[in-house]
């Protein structure tokens, strides 16, 4: 093993030193612009893929140099196990990643943590690792696309799609990043002997293979189903291309102003006063409440989820949301150097929450700025260099977005939407009680949009849910008006629902097209994750007609997957398998199993029989 | 059925069946290939030779019957099998980035019975400086150098599939001297497959024909050559309809003279050419080039089974 890896060390080593130099060039260049510590998932995203192409590229060229019939002689026929040769040849790609992937990262992080101001935590810490791992996954892939049955050789690209798509945030999202790499090593080990390209022998070996690939027809399907859409776009009439949507549907209501859309939500109010709401939102301002927290961020998460950096030209300081302490670390913008830390109130208190800026409000000072984290909206003091607290919501909820309403503020989270007397809002070390408490009628994930028109006695508030109504988690589109009195009771306006602008077949695409891959992939994503407060919907039931084709489609598996399954080279057990998944998972473990397992070879014809030799 | 399981069978096929879709590359295939000496396996291109070779090295699954090696099915080699097995192939792969003295190294501490003087012994007819990378040795060399890494493992078995192709008329002769009067080779079963009956029939105690993925001959190269006689006959108007000539290989006029190749005529052939008229009949002896091509290429002359 150990000659194996030294041989194949020697062939990759100045290939690999430099990329290994161009990588650490790279960066230094991007990190002298701007700091590669503080991110978003795009960026991380652009860089990964860069890291699983070198993988997948090496382990392209590593396998498929050997995989010729006679190189592949050549390696494997000796007195070594192929495990122990395999174990030469991928430790040999290993290291040549650490080497060209990890460590001009590791370099980097250095220079970050000990040359210059910029934080450098945990989160930061384990990049290289992430990009090792994500780079090792490729490699992989690259590796299995070579060395199994070409019919099926692609699948080791589905464990990269996984990585691309897991919610897992921090250290979680490296423990799906190395269960990945470990299976992704598990089907090269499976597929890397004597005779390649031959069906996995073991159930073991069959169920390693087979969930991958199975993922893969599954993604395949829902490939095909894009393609669909992408033709109904050409044709015109996709509700989302269409120059005039479909009337009375979820996307026309929000195509709509704020105002027309309040004004239709009050279509089917039946109060005395609806005429006169009518008239008033016609002669008033319609206020669309703003959201500025979009989503809400995990501590110790690899990428930044939402911005936790902001500058103060008045002292010419930045200031960067410290995860490690959970607060604000700050730098001279002219020279660099450390600017102190900035916590909440004059005891600098850790924010309980990852805080982002949100922004100015009306009378705030000059170099001032909003914070929000958690429940709570801060205001940053440039002057004093403090952060105090100006609107709390209760324990419990996350505050999302404020918006000036005349003298008031409008508090949108997750929940309810809070109005605030603006008055005396910028004094004082405490928040203000909300004049006004309006509970959102339905979920956060469902919300699309909530507009407020301020009445002589009261406000009208608009919710309209449609924000995921195009696929089958989201709630069926309606829009809810609500009248709050000037007592801050609120009553029932009118609530109607919009019309469903796609298919039923079309948004639950992902679940007919096999209902087990369906929950596969989304444990998958949702391995290791924090729960999103803000993706909650309210997921209606699978209607019947769904049900009904996912069944007939399952009974076709079954019986067309038995009919196969009979008919290739494979033990009882085996075709029992194969059946009972059929039936179980559907179109993608059918057509797994014809890619997968061989066609029974025919009995040779007796007619040309050899003649003995003599 | 049993009676060629035994011992001294260094190669044994019962049987043995591989097809590619539709296409049978080996067909019903029973061989069984004794300890010792130098077997040649000849066959045009797609015989099944170097299929046979990859099914019995376990790098190609059969289609259905039996393939052992060395006693040892092929589906089944453990390391220690394949330290006994030496194999050469045409192309003579080997780490081409690697100089030579670091992939003997390597051989070296894989092969527990490395002979460092039958290394030696082989690698100084061949001008090979150890420095030296692979890629940079000429063709022949790098043949060299891989026959003398195959013989210094010491293999009991020894496959060469086609060393020679490719090589000059130098480096084929220089191959082959090794080959033949290297003491490495004592005590190892030789399987040269090759084109080149020159070659054959200088180095093969025993020669194997393969057509089609089927057995078609076993014998000693010269028993082979004797069973085909070529004959000239005189024979003033037209020649005996060919499909009525028993045995025949070829058939040729050349200035008014019939030339026939027959398998496994012996004088009554000559009686038969005279009733067909013939006023003047002389016989022959025929190269082993000549011999096999003939075999080979009159594919459905096949030879009655003795």
């Amino acid at each position: 093993m150990r000659d194996i890896f030294k041989a194949e060390w020697l062939r990759y080593r100045l290939w690999i030193l430099a990329y290994a130099v161009g990588h650490l060039l790279v960066l230094a260049f991007f990190n002298r612009l701007v700091d590669l510590g503080q991110q978003p998932i795009n960026v991380r995203r652009l860089f990964g893929a860069v890291y699983a192409i070198t993988g997948i590229l090496l382990g392209l060229h590593q396998m498929g140099t050997w995989r010729r019939p006679n190189q592949w002689i050549n390696l494997l026929h000796r007195p070594v196990a192929p495990r122990r040769i395999a174990a030469g040849l991928i430790g040999a790609g290993a290291v040549a990643l650490l080497a060209g992937v990890v460590l001009p990262l590791a370099a980097i992080v250095a220079w970050q943590a000990w040359g210059t101001p910029r934080i450098v935590e945990l989160r930061q810490a384990i990049l290289p690792a992430a990009a090792l791992l994500i780079a090792l996954c490729g490699y992989f892939a690259g590796a299995y696309g070579l060395l199994a049955d070409r019919r099926y050789s692609a699948a080791g690209l589905v464990l990269l799609a996984w990585i691309a798509v897991a919610d897992a945030s921090g250290p979680a999202a490296l423990a799906v990043q190395a269960l990945a790499c470990l299976w992704l090593l598990a089907m090269v080990l499976i597929a890397f002997r004597p005779d390649l390209g031959e069906a996995p022998r073991s159930a073991m070996a069959t169920v390693v293979t087979a969930v991958p690939v199975q993922m893969a027809v599954y993604m395949l399907l829902l490939l095909a189903g894009f393609v669909g859409e992408l033709l109904w776009i050409m044709q015109g009439t996709h509700p989302n291309n269409m120059s005039t949507p479909p009337r009375g549907g979820h996307v026309e209501a929000e195509r709509m102003s704020g105002r027309e859309r309040m004004i239709a939500g009050l279509a089917g109010a039946t109060s005395t006063d609806a005429a006169l709401w009518r008239e008033q939102v016609v002669l008033s301002d319609v206020h669309e409440l703003d959201r500025q927290v979009r989503s809400i961020g995990t501590r110790g998460e690899l990428n930044n989820t939402m911005p936790i950096e902001f500058d103060d030209p008045e002292t010419r300081s930045h200031w960067t949301f410290s995860h490690g302490r959970m607060r604000f670390e700050g730098t001279g913008l002219a020279d660099g150097r450390p600017a102190g830390e900035l916590g909440i109130g004059g005891g600098n208190v850790a924010f309980d929450a990852v805080a982002s800026p949100a922004g100015v409000l009306p009378g705030i000072a000059k170099g001032d700025a909003t914070i929000i984290a958690g429940n709570t909206l801060y205001q940053y003091l440039s002057a004093a260099r403090r952060v105090v607290p100006r609107v709390s919501v209760p324990h419990g909820e996350w505050l999302l977005g404020t918006t000036p309403i005349g003298g008031s503020l409008a508090v949108l989270s997750d929940r309810s939407v809070y109005v605030v007397d603006g008055r005396h809002l910028l004094d004082g070390e405490t928040p203000p009680v909300p004049r006004y408490r309006v509970p959102i009628p339905g979920e956060p994930g469902d919300l699309y949009t909530t507009e407020l028109v301020e009445l002589v006695d009261g406000y009208l508030v608009s919710f309209t849910f449609t924000q995921r109504a195009h696929t089958m988690l989201g709630a069926p589109p309606y829009q809810t008006v609500l009248w709050v009195d000037d007592a801050g009771r609120v009553t029932p306006v009118a609530t109607h629902a919009l019309h469903q602008d796609f298919p039923t077949f079309y948004r639950y695409t992902a679940w007919w097209a096999s209902p087990v891959m369906y929950r596969v992939r989304e444990m998958a994503a949702g391995l290791f994750a924090p729960v999103d407060p803000l993706g909650t919907t309210a997921i209606p039931p699978i209607p019947g007609s769904v049900r009904a084709l996912a069944a007939v489609l399952a009974l076709l598996s079954l019986c067309i997957g038995g009919w196969v399954a009979w008919r290739r080279a494979s033990s009882l057990p085996a075709r029992a398998a194969w059946t009972l998944g059929c039936g179980i998972v559907g179109i993608p473990a059918l057509v797994g199993l014809l890619l997968i397992v061989p066609r029974r070879e025919g009995i040779v014809d007796d007619t040309v029989h050899a003649v003995p030799a003599t | 059925m049993n009676e060629t399981r035994h011992a001294g069978y260094v190669i044994e096929t019962r049987g043995l069946t591989k097809r590619y879709g539709k296409k049978i590359a080996i067909d019903h295939l029973d061989l069984a290939i004794e300890s010792g000496s130098i077997h040649a396996i000849v066959g045009a291109n797609g015989a099944g030779k170097s299929t046979l070779f990859r099914v019995l090295l376990g790098f190609l699954p059969a289609t259905s019957g039996e393939a052992r090696i060395l006693g040892r099915d092929s589906r089944r080699l453990t390391p220690s099998d394949r330290e006994r097995i030496g194999f050469v192939n045409e192309e003579h792969t080997l780490q081409g980035w690697m100089t030579v003295a670091a992939v003997t190294a390597m051989q070296r501490r894989q092969y527990p019975r490395w002979s460092q003087p039958a290394f030696d012994e082989v690698i100084g007819h061949y001008n090979v400086q150890v420095g030296q990378k692979v890629s940079q040795l000429s063709r022949g060399e790098r043949a060299g150098f891989n026959l003398a890494l195959s013989l210094a493992q010491r293999p009991e078995l020894l496959v060469l599939d086609e060393p020679t192709l490719g090589l000059d008329v130098v480096a084929k002769r220089a191959f082959l001297e090794t080959l033949l009067h290297s003491n490495a080779v004592e005590g190892c079963t030789v399987i040269y497959c090759s084109h080149q009956m020159e070659e054959v029939e200088r180095v093969a105690d025993n020669l194997i024909i393969m057509e089609r993925g089927a057995l078609r001959n076993v014998s000693p190269p010269d028993d082979f050559r004797s069973r085909v006689s070529h004959w000239i006959a005189d024979i003033p108007f037209r020649g005996p309809d060919p499909r009525t000539i028993p045995g025949l290989l070829d058939a040729q006029r050349i200035d008014g003279i019939h030339h026939y190749l027959v398998l496994d005529q012996g004088e009554e052939f000559a009686e038969f050419l005279h009733a067909c008229g013939a006023r003047d009949v002389h016989r022959l002896p025929v190269s082993l080039d000549r011999a096999v091509n003939s075999f080979l290429s009159k594919q459905h002359a096949a030879p009655v089974a003795a």
